[in-house]
């Protein structure tokens, strides 16, 4: 067993607490209150952190080190198929596509929301009507990304939640490790 | 130089994804029409005739990405290979490998093995402990009737040599 030390606190407060605010606002908080609001205007502050993060952060947390080729992806499926365990040390890059895939439908659910709240479109029925379709698609994008960990997990041998919270991968002796 | 077959690898991927949208929605509609009657919904022709067909979007997708990783199982070995003989060989191996119902982990063990591969560097290959990559190739060759690597490479092009394809499922899929 070997430790590496992967994500840095701002990658690990960011996950929780945007997990934390999308969750409250899609299930809890009333729509219509100023709450609801403002949890979406934070949401916008921490993905635009997170992107600027992406440029200036350490090498884990920046988007070239971890946007995948399409030959990335299928090494990673082709493991999958062949049970073959080859760890990232990073982000893999089926992973990869999940992180850009909710960071821009955050921007988006965040830009309808606002756009409801502007004189130009209050009331207009298709702004809802896509901000309630982006919150489907990224609550669909949510469970398939918990599915993934804990399968991503269970196949790899590498407690991936785990490391979300510590920062530290925790990889098996006998695995192939890439990067 | 390069294998049809791979080429289409991404293609299929995309597509895969964008069925998997299409079907994702399909469903979510069908089970909005059905609303509160549940199952008894069906007995209206058009919400049937549309879960019917979601249902045969969802089968064609299940299909797809079984074939997928078929296809990437059979190209995981054939990096280097772009001889035509290589191919046949490949294709010959791989229609054993169905036939003795080797599963993914020990096809891929005993591809290894025909390599030449050690078990230590099999197992350091497929990120897999010793021990496990042992026990797979001993079911490999136990599936395949034979006492050990030579045995089972010797089968193997004995088939090649003779021309034909064991009588087990068809090679050219």
């Amino acid at each position: 067993m070997t430790t590496h030390k992967i994500w840095d606190p701002f990658v690990r407060v960011f996950h929780w607490s945007l997990a934390g605010l999308f969750a409250a606002n899609a299930l809890i908080v009333d729509d219509d209150s100023w709450i609801h609001e403002w949890i979406g205007y934070a949401v916008a502050a921490l993905v635009g952190l997170r992107i600027l993060w992406g440029v200036i952060g350490p090498r884990h947390a920046r988007f070239a080190a971890f946007a995948p080729t399409p030959s990335d992806v299928t090494e990673q499926i082709t493991d999958i198929a062949t049970r073959r365990r080859r760890a990232h040390l990073g982000h893999t890059p089926l992973g990869a596509l999940m992180i850009f895939n909710l960071l821009l439908t955050m921007l988006a659910i965040c830009a309808s929301g606002y756009m409801m709240t502007t004189d130009a479109f209050w009331g207009v029925e298709w702004v809802e009507e896509v901000h309630e379709a982006l919150v489907t698609w990224a609550e669909l994008s949510v469970i398939a990304h918990i599915a993934a960990v804990l399968y991503e997990s269970h196949r790899t041998g590498i407690n991936l939640p785990r490391a979300m919270v510590t920062g530290t991968k925790r990889v098996p002796d006998d695995i192939r490790v890439v990067e | 130089m390069t294998n049809p077959k791979r080429d289409t690898i991404p293609w299929l991927m995309g597509l895969i994804a964008v069925q998997s949208l299409c079907a994702a929605f399909f469903v979510w509609d069908v089970l909005g029409d059905m609303g509160p009657r549940g199952l008894r919904a069906l007995s209206n022709l058009h919400i049937a005739t549309e879960a019917l067909a979601a249902l045969a979007l969802v089968a064609g997708i299940v299909f797809e990405t079984r074939y997928l990783m078929r296809l990437l199982r059979r190209t995981a070995h054939l990096e280097e290979q772009v001889s035509i003989a290589s191919g046949a060989f490949h294709e010959i191996i791989l229609a054993h490998f169905e036939h003795w119902r080797l599963t993914p982990a020990e096809s891929d063990v005993a591809m290894f093995a025909l390599k030449g591969f050690s078990i230590a560097e099999t197992a350091r290959l497929r990120g897999s402990a010793e021990g496990t990559v042992k026990a797979q190739l001993n079911a490999v060759y136990r599936k395949a009737g034979v006492s050990g690597r030579g045995a089972l490479l010797g089968l193997l092009v004995d088939d090649l040599l003779n021309g034909g394809v064991m009588d087990g499922p068809s090679a050219t899929a």
